[in-house]
């Protein structure tokens, strides 16, 4: 492991934001109604200038009240798949754990349509209404991490293979809980199955912006203050208890974090499936596996990742649109057979 | 800087300073720019009990569903309809309206981009999210919700009159009652068969008690034989052939729902425990009957006449006596009858369906067509 200076984290992550604004630009540029650069130019330039007067209708009303927003909660999302993604994989010491493999984003997403159930049953203050479902997904992600971690235990070490397992037979099961409740409740869960397959075409709350980019930004702290913990986790949770690792309060930190981060991204878009798979990886391979660095490049990559499935989903059917889960499915899948067979090698 | 340089730092500046300060400033502006100087709103109730500001008058409005797109021609206002979705194929004229994507899934910039006074929705085929999505970006919306065929007639006269035509609303009511009326008159002797509808196949999904396709049913001198709370029920084989109806009805010509072939239909395993399958009882109709429209009416009447034949034979001249005509030498002539009629414009994957949705467009467009077709 090279030593780690500021200069250089600085550098990776200037770096990988370059790549990301670029991103987005494409993701501003590109949609269901083209735009033109230079029209978007002039606009840019106008709002610059705070000329309100000649920014075309046009701008306000798709680039500024439709694209802006939904770029914003890819960043977001993403990001906070790809964190939970690297935490669950340095924790559970297995490169093929991930939000959606291990079932935490099945378990978020059933916690959150059990609170859309509960809703309208309850009287609550409007602000606490709108937290609910973020709430239940925490905590169906927290206890669905809880039970996978349980059955992925043998002989006080983590096991790879059972704890895979695990976690599918958990994702196969609350599946079929979710698609039972679909299926016997009647009103307005029909844009569920939409929204389960991953989807960020709904505008949200400006405050559930704030929300979410408060969690994100304390759960990720609370898991960076672990991150050199968790490389000496990586050697084994013995080994890194004589290294004066507090191990359980690593876990029980980075677990609840973990937890956080995935079901505040299932609440808000669904399950997106994969993200917290492939970018921890792909960064590994280019920026080593220290988790000083390998936590923020992650983040970024994240946000990189599902701003361009997004701008896909948006525009290769247009003016339909394909949930972004399915974009992220069909790069994902193959890669993780890919990695499953690497590692069997 | 080159000029594409200039404008990505622009755009990157910009998208730094959006994040960072929001969009609120500009939300306000949006509305002063894309309507007329001094919009006047009129505050409503829609079908689902929203209360809904809407710009007068209506001069551009997007359909969200078939059924409303079709609602809408039917009251006469298609030179204000400016966006409807990929499904919206009936009259033809409404497939060349620009399209803002799928009623699930429709592209929220494309509707922004048509710059609709009010946008129709209807609960039974589109998401709340995406009547929440509209809401945020100020743009108003009218939900219908219809489960009866009663509730048909009274939201297309909502509707005329919140578009500023209640005259056309009144015609268009008033020609569905009247053709309901007669159509009621002359199955009133008749008990009413029992029908199984299909809505697909692989499983069987059939409707619900409370949706307005069994209340058609109804109208049809039919009734289902699936009595259930939902509205898209999975039905059994078993408790289909338990049940054991009198015939299965299908709406043909919508090429995503489309059955197989009725010939491959008895083949299926296990649904030659129907004696209505087994003797090829089938009623195919048009799948207006699909969509709480005004052309529904004629789906209605085209079951009747597949259900009740005796009661159409005997007495042309009520109702419509062309179109009685034209069934009577359709059923004399057999297969002979698909060649008069124009073939079908989308072409259903399956032999059987597409000749018999041929020979439904043929006729539908005679009795029930006539207040959509202008």
């Amino acid at each position: 492991m090279r030593p780690l200076t500021l200069r250089r984290l600085l550098l990776q992550c200037f770096a990988l934001l370059v790549i990301l604004f670029v991103v987005v630009v494409i993701a501003i540029k590109f949609g269901a109604v083209p735009v033109s650069l230079y029209a978007l130019g002039r606009d840019l330039w106008n709002v610059l200038l705070h000329q309100r007067t000649n920014i075309s209708s046009d701008y306000v009303l798709i680039i500024q009240n439709i694209r802006l927003p939904r770029i914003l909660l890819g960043i977001m999302v993403g990001a906070s798949l790809s964190v939970a993604g690297t935490s669950f994989q340095a924790l559970l010491r297995n490169p093929l754990a991930d939000p959606y493999v291990l079932g935490v984003s099945s378990g978020a997403g059933l916690g959150a349509i059990l609170a859309l159930i509960v809703e309208p049953h309850v009287t609550l203050s409007p602000v606490f209404a709108a937290l609910l479902t973020p709430l239940g997904a925490f905590l169906g992600a927290a206890a669905t991490v809880t039970v996978v971690y349980l059955l992925g235990r043998r002989e006080g070490q983590i096991d790879s293979t059972t704890l895979l397992l695990g976690g599918v037979i958990t994702a196969s099961f609350i599946s079929a809980i979710i698609m039972f409740l679909m299926s016997t409740l009647t009103g307005n869960l029909r844009g569920l199955s939409f929204w389960l397959m991953g989807d960020l075409s709904t505008p949200l709350q400006k405050s559930v912006y704030w929300f979410l980019g408060i969690g994100f930004l304390g759960a990720s702290g609370a898991i960076y203050t672990t991150a050199s913990d968790l490389n000496l986790l990586l050697a084994g949770e013995k080994e890194a208890m004589h290294l004066g690792v507090d191990v359980p309060r690593v876990r029980l930190v980075v677990y609840i974090a973990a937890s956080l981060l995935t079901g505040l991204a299932v609440s808000v878009s669904g399950a997106i499936g994969y993200v917290g798979l492939i970018v921890p990886h792909v960064m590994r391979l280019i920026f080593g596996s220290d988790h000083r660095t390998l936590l923020p490049t992650a983040a970024i990559g994240g946000a990189i990742a599902v701003v361009f499935a997004d701008t896909l989903a948006r525009t290769v059917v247009a003016p339909n649109e394909l949930a972004v889960g399915a974009v992220t499915a069909v790069v994902g899948a193959p890669l993780f057979i890919y990695l499953l067979r690497r590692r069997l090698a | 800087m080159s000029g594409l340089a200039k404008q990505l730092f622009q755009t990157v500046t910009f998208a730094a300073a959006t994040l960072l300060l929001g969009t609120a400033p500009f939300r306000a502006q949006s509305t002063s720019l894309s309507s007329s100087p001094s919009p006047v709103y009129r505050e409503v109730t829609d079908e689902t009990g929203r209360s809904v500001r809407i710009p007068q008058p209506v001069r551009r409005i997007v359909s969200l569903a078939p059924s409303l797109t079709e609602t809408v021609y039917a009251l006469g206002l298609q030179d204000r309809l400016v966006g409807d979705t990929e499904f919206c194929d009936y009259p033809p004229d409404a497939q060349k309206k620009t399209k803002v994507g799928g009623a699930i899934n429709p592209s929220l910039e494309q509707i922004a981009a048509l710059h609709p006074d009010l946008v129709l929705v209807t609960k039974g085929l589109n998401r709340l999210e995406t009547v929440h999505a509209l809401d945020s970006l100020g743009i108003s919306s009218y939900a219908t919700d219809p489960h009866t065929v009663n509730d048909i007639i009274a939201s297309s006269k909502k509707l005329a009159n919140l578009l500023g035509v209640p005259d056309a609303g009144a015609s268009v009511a008033a020609e569905m009652e009247h053709q309901l009326a007669a159509l009621q008159q002359r199955l009133a002797s008749s008990p009413a068969k029992r029908v199984l509808f299909v809505v697909w196949h692989q499983p069987l999904i059939s409707v619900g008690k409370h949706t307005f396709i069994a209340d058609a049913l109804r109208y049809a001198g039919a009734v289902s034989i699936v009595d259930a709370e939902q509205d898209w029920p999975q039905v059994s084989l078993e408790e289909a052939a338990r049940l054991q109806p009198d015939y299965l009805a299908f709406a043909a010509s919508h090429s995503e729902a489309s059955p197989p072939g009725l010939e491959a239909l008895s083949t299926l395993p296990g649904w030659r425990i129907m004696e209505a399958v087994a003797n090829r009882r089938y009623a195919v109709i048009s799948d207006a009957v699909n969509r709480p429209a005004p052309r529904i009416v004629s789906a209605i009447e085209e079951l009747a006449r597949q259900l009740h034949p005796e009661l159409f034979a005997e007495k042309p001249g009520n109702l419509n006596e062309n179109s009685v005509k034209e069934k009577m030498e359709k059923e004399k002539t057999g297969k002979d009858k698909d060649e008069k009629t124009p073939p079908p414009l989308i072409q259903p994957p399956h032999l059987a369906f597409s000749l018999l949705s041929g020979a439904l467009r043929g006729s539908d467009a005679v009795p029930g067509g006539r207040a959509c077709v202008r």
